[in-house]
């Protein structure tokens, strides 16, 4: 294999890697920043272990304790959590 | 074990050189790639010191006075005509501002005192006390320092607003739902102060301990300076929230 081809796979593969590594921080972020809205809200969840994301500030998230909650922001700028 | 005698060592050197410049280049790439992902926290300036240690804070009395002084100059102008009819808990309060302004030697104080007679020696008597105090019982001062520095902690509201806003250490959504709840314990206040809601000062101050104690608790453990701060202008914030006046005058503002 030539150098430049050796070059261009190592950088494709180590910004694949980094790629997938970033988008795996957001989702914990995300998480993270869920969990705590629904503590805020005083509601039990311990632990949001799954997002599905519906739109702009719109998730349904499932809880380490089964619940599931629907987080949005409404019109009026308030974050709202419903429980499904 | 020996090396097979039909390979070329010239090629096993080439081959060898060209793995050492793709690993060389590999580790350079890494380390870019590294350095992009990695994002450098700045302190904003004038971070208060943690709210723990009373000696330092009580140490770093002087360089706080400064940005406290603006505030207290409406309660300092009044000890020039009845120092002695103010409550305890002022003048524990004014008590630093007036040490830092007052001339270090104090003989020259008692000279014009002796002079101009029984008025000024009623004014007098209060600025070469604290520290013939502090030489007697040390103890007196610090009990008087410790329960002065919460009242002279720097409370910067916008810098608090502006770094809670930008820190990372709270989410985009937790973020809206706290200020959801800000908006809403000053819409209890506003309600308060308007006759609206029949409740008292202390049971409003319920829920904001459980709203410090919720933002806290966000930034304990990402952004401790902050919270820091936070737990440093905690009752200042409450200060401006339970007198009428400061509330109306932060809620105009």
């Amino acid at each position: 294999m030539s150098k430049p081809v050796t070059v261009c796979a190592l950088t494709i593969s180590m910004t694949a890697f980094f790629t997938g590594l970033s988008l795996a921080a957001d989702d914990a972020a995300t998480r993270k920043d869920l969990t705590a809205v629904i503590a805020l809200h005083g509601l039990p969840c311990g632990e949001v272990v799954s997002v599905k994301t519906q739109g702009d500030n719109d998730h349904m998230v499932t809880c380490k304790d089964k619940n599931r909650y629907h987080i949005f922001i409404n019109s009026a700028g308030r974050v709202v959590v419903e429980k499904q | 074990m020996t090396a097979p005698v039909f390979v070329d060592a010239k090629f096993i050197g080439a081959r060898r050189r060209r793995c050492g410049d793709a690993g060389r280049v590999g580790v350079i790439l890494f380390i870019l790639m590294l350095a992009s992902c990695g994002g450098v926290k700045s302190a904003p300036p004038g971070e208060p010191l943690p709210a723990g240690s009373n000696q330092a804070a009580s140490a770093a009395i002087a360089p706080v006075a400064p940005t406290v002084t603006p505030p207290t100059p409406p309660p300092s102008p009044p000890p020039a005509s009845a120092p002695t009819v103010a409550a305890q808990a002022p003048i524990a309060a004014v008590e630093p501002a007036e040490r830092l302004n007052a001339p270090s030697t104090p003989a020259p104080a008692s000279q014009p005192a002796a002079k101009s007679g029984a008025p000024a020696a009623k004014a007098n008597p209060k600025p070469p006390a604290p520290p013939a105090a502090a030489a007697q019982i040390p103890t007196k001062d610090v009990v008087a320092q410790n329960a002065a520095t919460p009242k002279a902690a720097p409370l910067d509201l916008t810098s608090l607003e502006t770094r809670l806003k930008e820190t990372q250490a709270i989410g985009f959504m937790t973020k809206i739902a706290l200020k959801n709840q800000v908006d809403d314990l000053l819409n209890q206040f506003r309600a308060f102060y308007a006759g609206k809601l029949k409740t008292t000062l202390a049971e409003l101050r319920r829920p904001y301990d459980l709203l410090v104690l919720k933002v806290l608790s966000l930034l304990q453990d990402s952004d401790p300076s902050l919270a820091a701060a936070i737990v440093a202008s905690r009752e200042a914030i409450w200060g401006i929230l339970s007198d009428r006046m400061k509330f109306a005058k932060f809620a105009s503002a």
